[in-house]
């Protein structure tokens, strides 16, 4: 049994890299953007707090059992057959040494329980009484974000999609619900995730300390595109997030340009049945020749019968937000430059010329369905999940694009 | 030696004269494949149990090559989302009912009534119901495939997703209706082997005196004897849902969706146990044998394994942690989780604790329970950091929790269960697997294991979720996932590599053509007493058992010094086979007819009512069938047979054919 030396040693050497190459691992996460290690919030401090020292107990409990059963390996080796002919004390047990290792990881757990239990609760506190309560609403696959500025109980005056604007340096009080299946909201950096079951609302505190985007995606699996339900928090100083609550909050304006014009019709006669813009007028309530962009009478939604969840993302100032289609797809181009900009990117022209993925928005409206794994249906119907192919014409997209892009 | 009667009598049928069902005459001991079919062998059907559960853990397996193939790379395009939503469901689904779960029944199947000096089971026929059962619902599920898709709700398939309007194909149906199926085959087990182990104990075995394997089967029947019906519950609540309109998941309706998750979770936690049980049962068989030790505190070994069967009703929310159950909830189930650890640890630090001042010889069998030891010790520790429910509100969903599960049901579960295969074979087919080949395996196998799943805990902290398809650069995703697509290939390569050990060392045996003594590594438990492989009858006579590990102090006493000294040649205190009178339980048809209709009512329930009624003519008259047959066919042929040697002539698999044919005749 010369072997033997050698496998023990084989042994050793992929368990070591294997940790050597967790440990580098561990310390080069700046390209890893929803990293759980790299709390960025108080909720998510404290969790990392509480886990960091139970990592290195673990670690130390399964060095300790590792190379334990290495050197109980080598050193009671046989040496060869006639060695294990022989017969070892034959010790059937130890009251003393069973109880103690009974005792003592129990005691080091019953440690880690309570300050376990401290941390559940401090986490569950309520938030401040200046929080902003935003209702966050998963379905199938996109999250809906509701703002109650007013503080009347009802998160009616902000809806937005996909990307949730936060100040800094005031709690978010997070209402956490689906309209259809069940999901979960996460964003690493700020919190751990939070469930959101139909006909139950979870509360969740977050956080920020500093201005930035934080990203997340849906962890309940959810049906096809579970894996493209995203999630990004924004965080702006109070004095912008002022201005964008403002900007929310402003009317929509009718669009002037002619392309722009006949984009809203298509608008009012193709996406309405799904999609709202709140305050839009109807192009078609003008009398005789008269521009639709004078129009002035609401326009009246039909009733969505579609879709299981009953809602498709609000696009009231669309180019406000960064991303589209469940944070799958840029709505602003991934560049240095244009992430600079900020939410406010598609404020100007320049901005929307520079920024905008038309690219991507141009192929979703093109063919919805091959973009992203829905079960759209050739036709919308109750049962519908998802944007279908509308069959569009290249001018009627164009004309959308064109009409969307006045959503400011 | 001391010894009783020998005839010990199965069932109760004697007296009955009648021959019903005259057309259908009851089945003799035909060699071949009808004698597979119709056997209530308790060691046959634990053959079938792992030869099937083997199949199906190839299908699993090449669902996660297609799963690893799949997230390779960010942006894969191997499978659609639909395509890998079912894949990774019925993986998961695969491994845990159709793979680990049976592979445990089989190791159970056959080692309980020899380790406890049983005859067989106490129910033989209901043994066979089992199987097929089983068999018959993995075969209900995986039709799946070929009708429709399979299901795509993940293996925990929660409400409302799992309802007709978010999972319209049949796929879930599928699963719903093989698992109900293979559910009746735990339940019936459980109950059989609950009765085998309380009632059918030699003279002499007490419940003390009982191997550590037995034990913790033991507990694994009683956990399944109570998780099943939850399980089963909900899946007829699904079932009602989904076939038949109505509403117990309907949210809009007043439903709660958390009411399946927590009647999922029931039963899936105490199914953790279900499946790594049997495997810490298997390693403290292997470890004292080749540490020449007996196992260090078995009364702890024992006690901590009961404490692990109760303490796993306790913790079930630790799944839920993030479902929005209340802090109070979740810092019980948080302090109650960690403290199931410390069972746990018990049974770690004794394992180490025997192979402390034994003679170690690491043989392929060590190696692999050696790995359980280490590698659970991964999982185990990982699982004491989701315990920590804040923590496990950044774990839970991610890969980290794939890589935890996967350190406790691979590197836990199957590590024990190879390790048992190396250690059990030559008692079940007469000859011995590569120790050689088995020992490189085993370094690929780890390696590879590793490979795969150690990177799966730092992609789960860095936040990639399970359950999803695809993932995108820029996330650091990238590299770790490439390094468990490729230990996941490595892990199919040392697979194959134990399928050609298997092929060779049978061809090498056919060539050595040496006849393997009963008690082939020096062991300590009643099973290695008896020829290799094991007669059909078991026990020529049955045993009186005076001690813990009987068989090993028949062989050996401790002198004055407390040195243990041989006082017995192995030979002179087994048994070498050649009973005469033993009686049998008869064959029967009515077990695999009766799980036969299964599927056709499963199928009929999907797609046609009137499949059911086949299924269900089967089923009566299956039951008809046997309850009106006596247990032991009355004649069927008796009186003693003395020709039974396994020979150095014959091949295993005619010895173990021809051991049965002519055994089972005997009355």
């Amino acid at each position: 049994m010369t072997g033997r030396a050698r496998s023990t040693t084989a042994r050793v050497i992929p368990l070591a890299v294997g940790a050597v190459l967790f440990l580098a691992s561990c310390a080069s996460g700046d390209n890893a953007p929803q990293d759980s290690l790299q709390p960025e919030s108080p909720q998510a401090r404290t969790i990392y707090n509480l886990i960091m020292p139970v990592f290195a107990v673990a670690g130390i409990v399964f060095f300790l059992v590792l190379f334990g059963a290495i050197y109980v390996g080598w050193r009671f080796r046989a040496k060869d057959d006639e060695d294990f002919a022989e017969f070892p004390e034959q010790v059937h047990g130890n009251f003393k040494l069973e109880i103690g290792w009974t005792i003592l990881p129990a005691l080091v757990l019953g440690v880690v329980g309570i300050f376990t239990v401290i941390t559940i609760f401090d986490l569950a506190k309520k938030p401040a009484d200046d929080a902003i309560t935003v209702e966050v609403i998963g379905q199938q696959w996109w999250w809906e974000y509701r703002y109650d500025i007013d503080n009347d109980g009802v998160a009616d005056e902000i809806i937005t999609a996909n990307d949730m604007v936060v100040p800094t340096g005031r709690d978010i009080a997070l209402k956490i619900q689906s309209r259809d299946v069940i999901h979960s909201w996460w964003a690493p950096r700020l919190h751990g995730k939070k469930d959101a079951v139909p006909g139950r609302i979870h509360p969740l505190t977050i956080h920020t300390d500093e201005t930035g985007e934080y990203i997340g995606q849906c962890t309940e699996f959810c049906g096809l595109s579970h894996a493209e339900m995203r999630i990004k928090v924004v965080s702006v100083t109070p004095e912008e997030f002022d201005a964008w609550v403002e900007a929310q909050m402003a009317p929509v304006v009718n669009p002037q340009d002619e392309a722009a014009i006949q984009g809203w019709s298509t608008f009012a006669s193709t996406c309405t049945s799904c999609h709202h813009v709140r305050g839009m007028t109807d192009p078609a309530s003008v009398d005789g020749d008269a521009s639709p962009s004078t129009a002035t009478a609401e326009f009246d939604y039909p009733d969505l019968i579609n879709q299981v969840a009953g809602a498709a993302p609000d696009l009231t100032h669309f180019m406000s937000r960064s991303t589209f289609a469940g944070a799958m797809f840029d709505l602003r181009k991934d560049t240095d430059e244009c992430n600079a900009l900020g939410h406010t990117w598609a404020s100007t022209e320049e901005g929307i010329e520079k920024c905008l993925n038309r690219t991507d928005l141009e192929a979703w409206l093109r063919n919805a369905p091959e973009m992203k794994a829905m079960y759209a249906g050739e036709s919308m119907t109750p049962e519908s999940r998802g944007m279908p192919n509308f069959n569009l014409s290249e001018d009627q997209i164009d004309q959308l694009v064109a009409y969307l892009i006045t959503l400011k | 030696m001391a010894s009783t009667d020998g005839t010990l009598a199965l069932g109760t049928g004697t007296e009955a004269p009648a021959r019903p069902m005259g057309v259908f005459a009851r089945p003799r001991n035909t060699p071949g494949w009808r004698g597979w079919v119709t056997t209530v062998d308790h060691k046959r059907i634990g053959i079938m149990y792992g030869a099937a559960a083997l199949f199906f853990f190839l299908i699993g397996g090449v669902e996660a090559l297609l799963i690893r193939a799949q997230l390779a790379a960010p942006e894969g395009k191997l499978l659609s989302a639909d395509l890998y939503n079912q894949v990774f469901t019925m993986h998961g689904t695969t491994m845990i009912f159709l793979a680990v779960m049976p592979i445990g029944a089989a190791f159970m199947n056959y080692l309980i009534p020899l380790q406890i000096g049983a005859r067989d089971v106490a129910f033989p026929r209901l043994n066979a119901l089992s199987f097929w059962s089983f068999l018959f619902g993995g075969v209900i599920l995986n039709s799946a495939w070929f009708l429709g898709g399979g299901a795509d709700g993940g293996w925990f398939n929660y409400a409302p997703n799992n309802g007709v309007i978010f999972s319209p194909s049949h796929g879930i149906d599928f699963w719903n209706l093989g698992l109900i199926f293979t559910g009746i085959s735990s339940l019936v087990g459980a109950v059989n082997l609950i009765t085998t182990v309380l009632n059918m104990r030699a003279p002499g075995m007490t419940l003390m005196r009982m191997p550590v394997f037995t034990w913790m089967s033991f507990v694994t029947q009683f956990l399944l004897l109570f998780a099943i019906p939850v399980l089963t519950s909900a899946q007829f609540l699904l079932l009602f849902d989904r076939l038949f309109g109505a509403r117990f998941f309907d949210v809009s309706m007043g439903a709660d969706p958390l009411l399946w998750e927590h009647l999922f979770w029931i039963f899936g936690h105490p199914e953790v146990y279900i499946m790594i049980l049997p495997a810490f049962g298997i390693v403290s068989e292997i470890i004292p044998v080749f540490a020449r030790k007996p196992i260090f505190g078995y009364p702890f070994m024992v006690f901590s394994g009961i404490a692990i069967g109760f303490m796993g009703w306790g913790v079930w929310a630790h799944h839920m942690f993030a479902s929005g159950i209340g802090p109070i909830s979740v810092a019980a189930f948080s302090v109650a989780t960690m403290f199931i650890a410390v069972p746990t640890g018990v049974k770690i630090l004794n394992w180490l604790a025997t192979m402390w001042g034994g003679k170690l010889k690491f043989t392929a069998p060590m190696l692999y329970s050696i790995g359980l030891v280490t590698m659970f010790t991964i999982g185990g520790l990982s699982g004491v950091t989701h315990a920590v429910s804040p923590a496990d509100t950044q774990q839970t969903d991610t890969y980290y929790i794939v890589a935890h599960f996967h350190y406790v049901l691979f590197g836990g579960a199957l590590f024990g269960f190879v390790g048992g295969w190396y250690f059990w074979w030559p008692k079940v087919f007469g000859f011995k697997l590569s120790d050689y080949h088995g020992r490189i395996n085993f370094w690929i196998l780890l390696v590879g294991f590793n490979l795969t799943f150690g990177p799966m805990h730092i992609l789960g902290l860095q936040g990639m979720p399970r359950r999803t398809y695809t993932y995108r650069t820029g996330y650091g995703f990238n590299f770790w996932n490439l390094v468990a697509t490729i230990g996941a290939f490595m892990i199919a390569a040392s697979f194959l590599y134990f399928f050609w050990i298997i092929w060779r060392s049978y061809r090498q045996s056919k060539v050595d053509a040496v006849a393997l003594s009963g008690d082939p590594w020096d062991s300590r438990s009643l099973e290695w007493m008896v020829p290799c492989p094991t007669p059909a009858h078991n026990f020529d006579v049955t045993p009186t058992v005076h001690a813990l590990d009987d068989f090993w102090h028949r062989k050996y006493d401790e002198d004055e010094n407390g040195r243990l000294v041989r006082i017995a040649a192995t030979e002179d205190v087994s048994q070498d086979g050649s009973a005469t009178d033993v009686h049998l339980p008869s064959p029967s048809y009515w077990p695999f007819v009766l799980a036969a209709g299964f599927p056709f009512v499963a199928w009929g329930l999907i797609f046609n009512m009137w499949l059911c009624v086949i299924g269900g003519i089967a089923i009566v008259s299956a039951l008809w069938g046997w309850v009106v047959e006596p247990s032991v066919d009355p004649e069927g042929e008796h009186g003693p047979h003395d020709d039974h040697h396994p020979t150095a002539d014959d091949s295993p698999a005619e010895a173990e054919a021809g051991a049965s044919e002519e055994a089972a005749l005997v009355d």
